[in-house]
């Protein structure tokens, strides 16, 4: 099965996919994660997990213990595909790097859908900051907030900046009505009452959604690919992992998805200025504290002028952006995640660290 | 080392199976003409318009543009790994109209007549797309030339026809008529299903059972109880820092759960939580 699909005749062709879906069977029960972790923190369904540290890692050529870097991931999807495996792990290359490493793992929402974005805010990714500098001893930790997650982190950063000493946003929307977001134009006219009154949403309406972005591309043309390839039994496996992460969604709070999508896709309120969470005002300005914004140029759900427009809206004189020619995914999985990523977000938090006290 | 969704079911090759038996389908559809031709320059038009109408019909059944309005085909692309699973959608009456008093049933029959008024201008699109692509495909094909007879030649003509998919979609569903079209579909099939739930609770109210808010009512209740009695010596995680600027402290903050320490392995629950 090593010849390129161009040299094959009908009959191999043939004999290539029914090798490969044999393949794939095998590769159903594939598993996910891949670092050892720990749930330290818990509050309603949302846990906080430390990962423990990599042996040989970088810590110990360190003087001063890394300050916690804690992992805020969307709630649009599960947060294992940062670990999802050895050598696609972004949370493994960080540990390597010598980062104390935690991440907030949602979970599903409570029945009844009412948990809504203040306290995911507030309560949630608060509550683990404050676990971490209570239990670190520490006024603040750094923050890494990812795609929709990024968008909380800004929000938190913004109401509390003197519990984050360094941000660094990763496919993160500031700019929710950008001509190529195709996301916010479906969004637009939604009525977000009707939203709020159904209750929890299931995942799969979302990922429905995400696929309905490009659904050649997405639901068929990859398949194909990957049938006519012959490609071995671990790069199908690789392939099934991530597979199995695009379909486990989870449901969605219905207070916090319909605020999410009047208040950022409908309104544009974060770059307004005209966000508040409990009362409190949101203001991007407020946030002056060091911030790396990556960000992918092939983005197809978060288009890079979304995220790339962050910098003309807060104050920090320490801001720096970095694009990537990659696509959202690929931020997480690709050759760039697996060491770019990793690398520039480390550097960054040391030269950050250094001359730094506590 | 872990598999979070293990309890879910899982059908990894139900993808690729379907993928495999379409992908069958459009080779037969390349080779065809390719065949007929027999070192002639093939007619592109004969093969596009099959193409288009599979691709209309991929689409009406995969409901991309909305996949709030209504149940896919079993084995439909539109949920990958999950097609074989029981996708949640908006559509579908639990109940029927029939279940409901007259005037609620009205709104109910109101609400779906609308629904497949929007459905049916939704397959409008889809034609135009299908079609668009079509003409696409052939203008491109008619540029390129070569040979077109052989799985690899397949192969190209499928990736060329995707691209021209993809393009005339994309031009369609960021027009401002078709995303306002979607948005009306989605929130009728929400205020559908937000109907069927109301008639759903009035009828097991009749029958006795509890409904879903006072389900909903019930745990809340619980979660209440639960702070109070449960861990009354934690610290709540809404013992919130004072926001940037803010006079007082946030009001909900009082309201939630407490916080807890996850008890490490081996060691008796300290009955403290923390605080920040």
């Amino acid at each position: 099965m090593s010849r390129s699909p161009d040299a094959a005749t009908p009959a191999e062709l043939t004999a290539r996919i029914a090798v490969t879906l044999a393949r794939v069977r095998q590769a159903a029960h594939v598993s996910v994660g891949c670092s050892s972790r720990r749930p330290v923190w818990s509050y309603r369904r949302t846990t906080l997990y430390h990962y423990l540290p990599c042996a040989g890692a970088a810590t110990a050529r360190r003087r001063a213990p890394p300050r916690p870097l804690l992992i805020c991931f969307a709630l649009v999807n599960r947060p294992y595909v940062l670990d999802l495996q050895p050598d696609r792990s972004l949370i493994r290359r960080l540990l390597e790097a010598g980062r104390s490493v935690y991440l907030i793992d949602w979970g599903d929402p409570e029945e009844g859908g009412h948990t809504d974005l203040a306290e995911y805010v507030i309560e949630h990714l608060g509550g683990c900051v404050r676990y971490l500098c209570a239990s670190h001893d520490l006024s603040a930790v750094d923050l890494l907030g990812v795609c929709q997650g990024g968008v909380l982190s800004l929000c938190y950063s913004a109401l509390f900046p003197a519990r984050i000493a360094n941000l660094v946003t990763l496919t993160t929307p500031v700019d929710f009505h950008t001509e190529a977001d195709l996301l916010g134009r479906w969004a637009r006219g939604l009525d977000t009452e009707l939203i709020a009154a159904l209750g929890n949403m299931p995942g799969e309406l979302l990922n429905g959604l995400f696929l309905a972005l490009m659904p050649l591309r997405l639901a068929q043309q990859k398949y194909v690919r990957l049938l006519t390839a012959g490609l071995e039994q671990s790069a199908i496996d690789d392939f099934v992992r991530m597979e199995k992460w695009i379909f486990d969604s989870p449901p969605q709070s219905a207070a916090a998805l319909a605020q999410y999508v009047r208040w950022f896709y409908q309104e544009n309120r974060l770059l307004q200025g005209t966000l508040q969470l409990r009362g409190q005002p949101v203001r991007l300005a407020a946030i002056r504290q060091p911030l790396l914004n990556l960000y992918a140029l092939e983005d197809h759900i978060v288009p890079p002028a979304a995220c790339a427009a962050l910098g003309r809206h807060v104050s920090s004189r320490a801001y720096s952006a970095h694009a990537f020619a990659t696509g959202h995914i690929g931020m997480y999985v690709s050759q760039a995640a697996r060491t770019t990523i990793p690398q520039h977000i480390s550097s960054w938090l040391d030269a950050r660290r250094s001359g730094a006290s506590r | 080392m872990t598999d979070p969704h293990a309890s879910n079911p899982f059908r990894a090759d139900a993808a690729f199976t379907a993928a495999a038996e379409r992908f069958y389908e459009l080779l037969k559809t390349f080779g065809a003409p390719a065949a007929a031709a027999a070192g002639r320059s093939p007619d592109w038009t004969t093969l596009a318009a099959p193409l288009a109408g599979q691709f209309e019909q991929w689409l009406k059944m995969s409901q991309f543009g909305g996949p709030w309005s209504g149940t896919a085909a079993p084995g439909g692309v539109g949920h990958g790994f999950e097609a074989a699973s029981p996708a949640w959608l908006f559509g579908g009456l639990p109940l029927g109209p029939a279940a409901a008093p007259a005037g609620e049933a009205r709104h109910t029959f109101e609400l779906l007549g609308k629904l497949a008024q929007l459905q049916a201008q939704l397959a409008v699109h889809w034609g135009e797309v299908a079609q668009s692509a079509a003409r696409g495909f052939v203008a491109r094909m008619g540029a390129q030339g070569g040979s077109h007879g052989t799985p690899a030649d397949a192969l190209r003509l499928y990736e060329l026809w995707v691209e021209c998919a993809e393009e005339a979609y994309g031009a369609t569903v960021r027009k401002a008529e078709f995303c306002r079209l979607q948005a009306e579909l989605a929130n009728t099939s929400a205020a559908l299903l937000v109907e069927q739930r109301r008639q759903a609770e009035s009828l097991v109210r009749a029958f006795g059972l509890p409904t879903r808010s006072e389900v909903d009512a019930l745990y809340a209740q619980l979660q209440e109880l639960r702070q109070r009695f449960g861990d009354s010596g934690a610290h709540a995680a809404a013992q919130a820092d004072e926001p940037a600027g803010a006079a007082t402290p946030a009001p909900r903050a009082a309201r939630s759960k407490p916080a807890r320490r996850v008890r490490p392995r081996g060691k008796r629950r300290s009955g403290r939580g923390t605080r920040g």
